[in-house]
């Protein structure tokens, strides 16, 4: 019964539009009526006595999920694989733009698209159709937070800003992705890995040592940005057990990148002193990079003078610890190029494999530059089943 | 009066250890006089009505075990957040990191200093039985525990998780490797270097045509604190619920691999090995760096209707006429002429003029920053991320800032990285309620060891 009454209501309410109650009106009215699943702080309990151990950590959580591509969904992903319920929001048709990104597809699917949008439910809403505006405006009164990588008051000019849901959801947890911040003379440049990982120093400290800059493989700045995002909404949330308040979060590709160059800024803030590439080598240790083998590559981390002894045994190269040249760390610094070029030699000469297998038991820390394939061969990786 | 009732028990403990009491046992005994400051679930309200400036992690302890960068890293991000960290060094040279340099600002390494403030350091030799228990009774009056060593080392000395658990049922204890707690591999050592190597993401960085490289910083440690620092949160608000901690296994390599994301779920489901690209992208053309005449310039045209107006910008209009470079699909196809084509182009400007020409086109495009350039940009002034701070010994000293923003409180007045074993004495006095005479006791044991700077 109570459904039909519910169904009258709204069907009356299309139609007339009484003074006064609007559809979010109508929404608070119905809200009354929902069973008791309101925006979680966190800390319900569970119904049935699940046992402790299977409670997820944001579990009864839910997130109002705005974000596309990279950043945004692999911050959201990993809320889901935290036990939260991530509602994606997508426009109707083409959806989130890495659904047409590829080959590879599997069938119709982007591998793209798959690889960080577990764990999600995906509601079809046009936000700048008014009514789909008002279905975001009265999700995001029942969500916890709202996740989001528009340019910055692109949303507020739908009526979906922070300051307006806030007022209507005062413990709402907004955050915010954006390529350069929300304020500031850069904030509408629209964000992209690569350029926010030229402009924040990334590319220049990365490439081969007299070479050209190149950009990590992956998009490691939209990636370190959404691992800063997880941590910053939960954060959030902590905050909200004490304050019962939401919460304008501003995380952005820029402020990202620049803070994980961690040491390589500080040396510049504090001793001006400016980075350059090195490849796969360590500035101040050596031997600390890749050496090519006879069919690929071995990396070898020989972090003080012990280590680099033990180097010379197992390259059979015993005559290096002789060299005075060669006798310290700093020495060997100082003594580079001669001593890398002896040691590449050396390392051309056996496969890695048995490189590998040479330097077992030395306690020099060693690896190979594995391709993805050999990535996903390692006994390591198939015993974590990160998979 | 009770002051004096607690150091002379205190005394008859260490002179005739009865039976039954150990210094721990004195200690559970102590903690029942102690201020009302128990391990906080997060939950408590603060005295005074600050909804405002309340930081997320405002009294949450934290016992930081962790040195070197991915550990040391989460656990700064927590201090920002609020969290009190008590970082433990052994006495002497402490954190590997407090010797790398140059540079270094007086005696300190800014290694060291770019990621270490808003942190107390305790001086305590862990291989010493008085300090192993030292750090027992912390881990009975903190949040979380955060730790780097080579799984099982910590057990061997008392403090493996299990055994500190059961002392302490709401404790988080995060564990942060090369490889993981368990498993093949899990006795390697955690290196950046070799974990970038080991988990794909060297062979998929550098030059086209050329050899694996690493990221210029060590991104894999970084993302291993970044996925940490989370992982601590949600278990702190897991425990809201449950009431009890848990054992956290961060590492790595599932880190780095995690965050191969698309270039792993292409070979898991396509079978299609990754390769280097440079600065390009393997399906979009043009959308890579150019060397300018006096540097470089990064492009992003992600459309075609960007890619004529990048023609439009560079005066080669007859590009958007000739049919094999009129979508994206065909210009990636013919993307070596077409590339050389606007190479070539690209070196006749320097990147202040082709940044100027490109504004208002709706072309992503940006310079290839040095470090000097990226603190002179004004958005990074803007953005906070130039921290800068009063260190006791070395003055003066800067370092990038906190990335995220909070519109409800500012990351203003840290404190600075502190000299090694600064806090020593504060902590065993007022967070265990050690007396004097105990203090002075275990200074002299070299159980521990408290600096005179501060």
């Amino acid at each position: 019964m109570l459904t039909t009454v519910k169904m009258s209501v709204t069907y009356r309410v299309l139609r007339s539009r009484p003074a006064g109650l609007s559809l979010h009106g109508l929404s608070s009215l119905l809200q009354r009526n929902l069973p008791a699943r309101k925006p979680g702080c966190g800390c319900r309990m569970s119904g049935t006595n699940r046992a402790a151990e299977t409670i997820r950590p944001l579990d009864g959580v839910r997130v109002l999920d705005l974000t596309r591509v990279l950043a945004g969904p692999f911050a959201t992903m990993i809320l889901g694989d935290l036990g939260a319920e991530v509602i994606k929001v997508e426009r109707p048709g083409a959806g989130d733009d890495t659904r047409a990104w590829g080959p590879p597809f599997v069938g119709s699917e982007s591998v793209y698209f798959l690889s960080i949008n577990r764990n999600k439910k995906s509601i079809a809403v046009d936000l700048k159709h008014p009514r789909g505006a008002e279905i975001i405006q009265e999700l995001a009164g029942v969500c916890d937070m709202l996740v989001e990588n528009y340019l910055p008051g692109k949303l507020h000019q739908m009526g979906l800003g922070y300051d307006q849901l806030s007022r209507a959801n005062p413990r709402l947890i907004y955050c915010s992705i954006s390529g350069y911040g929300q304020t500031g003379p850069q904030s509408q440049s629209p964000g992209y890995d690569s350029i926010a990982s030229a402009v924040s120093g990334m590319m220049h400290i990365t490439g081969p040592e007299d070479g050209e800059p190149v950009r990590p493989g992956v998009a490691m700045t939209d990636l370190a940005t959404g691992l800063y995002a997880h941590g910053a909404i939960m954060a959030a949330l902590l905050q909200r057990h004490r304050t019962g308040r939401g919460v304008h979060i501003d995380c952005n590709l820029l402020s990202s990148q620049v803070s994980c160059l961690s040491h390589i800024a500080a040396n510049y803030l504090n001793a001006g002193k400016e980075a350059r590439r090195w490849g796969t080598a360590h500035e101040s240790i050596v031997p600390y990079q890749g050496f090519r083998s006879k069919d690929g590559h071995i990396v070898v981390a020989a972090g003080n003078d012990k280590q680099f002894v033990k180097v010379c045994q197992v390259l059979e190269l015993m005559e290096l610890t002789e060299e005075p040249k060669y006798r310290t760390n700093k020495l060997r610094v100082q003594n580079r190029k001669q001593l890398l070029h002896t040691l590449s030699q050396r390392f051309l000469q056996e496969k890695t494999a048995d490189w590998l297998r040479r330097f077992e038991g030395s306690g020099v820390p060693v690896g190979p530059i594995n391709s993805i394939q050999e990535v996903f061969s390692e006994p390591q990786f198939l015993f974590s089943e990160v998979i």
